[in-house]
């Protein structure tokens, strides 16, 4: 494997994927949407994936997060070989290990923000008590303390938004996965977003790959990384 | 928040839809609850335990031929026999034809010991009963038909005739409980009123009830009886007690067949309804499902919500619908009890209540699995993309 052409700083790999790559059929018909993806990350990068619309950056993030499955190569993320888990322990590992946010927040709309972020902790063996310490602490976090029992159509895109990041924290995960977390946000909101995302990054040490195809959002992560047709493009822009 | 209140709240998503859904389910079951009970209550008038060593002789020819009464000394006869009653049906009202109950002629000297188990005796004075054996224009009544028409002992009943042509004046002379409400609408008077008041019935009666020892005896001595008479001038038809109410009922039609065919009906139609309601729901939700699982909800989890979540609904539609039923039972026992002796019984049973909630659940469970199920196996990426 030749994962140093990709120069993202030193460290331990938290990403390791190996000639990874993903084909859908249709009929008979083989049609690869990612090829030969190699590619280490090292614990506490901020990266984002580049990439123009169709190039895989979603599937890429799908099989990184593991809630899809590649139809070559081998992934390791956050310790573990994704290839060798069944379903319920790939999902019992997501909990464990991954934060999601994506473009359309998709919160739960019946339920609070409280509500809301608590979701994830029902799965973990936490009881009462320490579930309200968990969710306070991270809808501090984002800001929302005074927003807890408003539910989702009570609260604005940006806020909808800092919602979903405090869940996908709220479980403590190594790595957050965002699927372009701005993409249904005006520029100040998107900003206030971005900035959250950075501390995250910065004051946690949560190890972030954002999916987005604005060059500014792009700018406040750490590497650029660019999906050209199913294939990674060897160059890295490095911005801090 | 705990995992229930999570279905609840699900559940209360579209609340104009999940009480639309609850409510065609209250109706339903209710339907349903209603129908069997009073399948059951029909069973149970042609299988009465305590007719058990009963049995009822007649005429051949139908229910409007007499028999002799000298007819009563034979079956004494028999060793099988412990004691005989003459009965007829007189068919008399108090006051309004409307105001319909049972009430009948019937030997007074062996009545309270062929119905034993009916007149409850226990609450019966001996004074009572002296009074009654002494007054031939006596008359005894149940409880509730006492109580519906404000009778008390003493007081004087008349009854107008319609198959006979008297109109006896009768002296209630004892009020008796019964441990089944619908034996206590009944009346009954000296045979001799109606012997020695329509000349053309001396002699004469319309049916037999015989007592015997033992429930074991009774075949035989159908056999036996018949085949005495048999070509006679008056030929009998004998039968358990049980058989001889049989023979009312299907006077109604095979309602046991109408009402199992609308229950089926019932349960197709809600089944089918709760079926795209709840596939609807969950079709709603599917990013939202998508979302759980990513987040690590397993799809035995999110099944597993899913089909608590159809439980929940129709456990609560399927308990009103139960509930109603039971009020709707106090309703008919009061207002067609007297008229209809039967519908005095007439109760939710509790096995009726334990089929119908298991339907329901069974509803619930098969309505919201086949698309709860789907959404499980639907691949998360793809939830994901769905738009809603
Ligand atoms: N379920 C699928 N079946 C067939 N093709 C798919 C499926 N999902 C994605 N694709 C194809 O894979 C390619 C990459 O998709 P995606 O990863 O969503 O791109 P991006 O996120 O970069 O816009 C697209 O051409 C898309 O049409
Ligand atoms: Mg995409």
């Amino acid at each position: 494997m030749d994962a140093n052409r990709f120069d993202l700083g030193g460290g331990e790999p938290i990403i390791i994927l190996d000639d990874v790559a993903k084909s859908y059929w249709r009929e008979t018909l083989e049609i690869p949407v990612l090829q030969g993806i190699d590619l280490e990350i090292p614990r506490g990068s901020y990266i984002a994936l580049m990439g123009p619309s169709g190039s895989g950056k979603t599937t890429l993030l799908n099989l990184i997060a593991g809630i899809d499955r590649p139809t070559g190569g081998s992934l390791e993320v956050c310790g573990h070989h994704l290839n060798g888990l069944d379903d319920d322990e790939l999902a019992a590992w997501r909990n464990l290990h991954v934060g999601f946010i994506f473009q359309n927040y998709n919160l739960v709309p019946v339920l609070n923000a409280f509500e809301n972020v608590e979701l994830p902790l029902l799965l973990t063996g936490a009881g009462r008590g320490e579930r309200r310490d968990r969710v306070e602490e991270a809808l501090a976090l984002v800001n929302l303390t005074d927003r807890m029992f408003n539910y989702p159509r009570q609260l604005s895109g940006g806020q909808e938004q800092r919602v979903a990041i405090a869940r996908a924290i709220v479980t403590n995960p190594d790595l957050l996965v965002a699927d372009e977390p701005t993409g249904a946000l005006d520029a100040k909101n998107a900003e206030e977003v971005l900035g959250l995302m950075e501390r995250l990054n910065a004051e946690l040490g949560k190890t972030i790959v954002m999916v987005t195809h604005d060059p500014k959002a792009a700018h406040h992560a750490r590497h650029q990384i660019h999906l050209e047709k199913g294939v990674l493009d060897r160059t890295v822009e490095v911005n801090r | 928040m705990r995992w229930l209140a999570l279905i609840w709240k699900s559940l209360m998503r579209s609340k104009r839809r999940t009480i639309l859904i609850a409510g065609s389910l209250v109706l339903s079951v209710f339907t349903v609850a209603v129908l069997q009970s009073l399948l059951t209550t029909l069973n149970a008038v042609t299988n009465n335990p305590n007719s058990s060593n009963r049995l009822v002789v007649r005429h051949k020819s139908g229910l409007t031929q007499m028999l002799p009464r000298s007819y009563e000394a034979y079956l004494r006869q028999q060793t099988e026999v412990e004691t005989v009653c003459a009965l007829q049906w007189f068919g008399g009202y108090y006051q309004d034809p409307r105001n319909f109950f049972a009430n009948f002629a019937s030997d007074e000297t062996t009545l309270f010991q062929t119905f034993r188990e009916e007149f409850g005796l226990a609450g019966i004075t001996e004074a009572q009963m002296k009074d009654y054996l002494r007054d031939g224009a006596g008359c005894i009544v149940g409880e509730s038909l006492a109580k519906k028409n404000g009778w008390k002992v003493g007081d004087v009943v008349p009854l107008t005739g319609t198959i006979f042509p008297i109109n006896p004046r009768l002296t209630i002379r004892m009020i008796f409980k019964s441990p089944k409400p619908s034996d206590e609408n009944v009346l009954h008077f000296h045979y001799k009123v109606l012997e020695e008041g329509v000349p053309r019935m001396k002699g004469l009666v319309g049916s037999f009830w015989v007592r015997t020892h033992r429930p074991e005896d009774i075949p035989r001595l159908i056999e036996r009886v018949d085949r005495h008479y048999a070509n006679s001038a008056y030929e009998t038809l004998t039968e358990t007690e049980n058989a001889f109410n049989l023979s009312f009922v299907k006077m109604l039609g095979n309602i046991g067949a109408i009402i199992q065919g609308i229950t089926a009906a019932v349960v197709v139609a809600i089944l089918i309804v709760t079926g795209n309601t709840m596939a609807t729901a969950i079709r709603e939700r599917t990013t939202e499902i998508a979302v759980c699982r990513a987040m690590g909800f397993s799809s035995t989890r999110v099944l597993a919500l899913l089909l608590m979540e159809g439980v929940l609904l129709v456990g609560v539609g399927g308990l009103l619908g139960v509930l109603l039923a039971n009020l709707a039972a106090g309703g008919v026992r009061s207002s067609l009890g007297a008229a209809m002796p039967f519908f005095a019984d007439f109760a939710i049973l509790p096995d009726t209540v334990i089929s119908c909630m298991a339907g329901a659940l069974a509803i619930g469970l098969l309505a919201t699995f086949i698309p709860a199920y789907a959404a499980t196996r639907r691949p998360i990426t793809e939830g994901l993309k769905a738009v809603g």
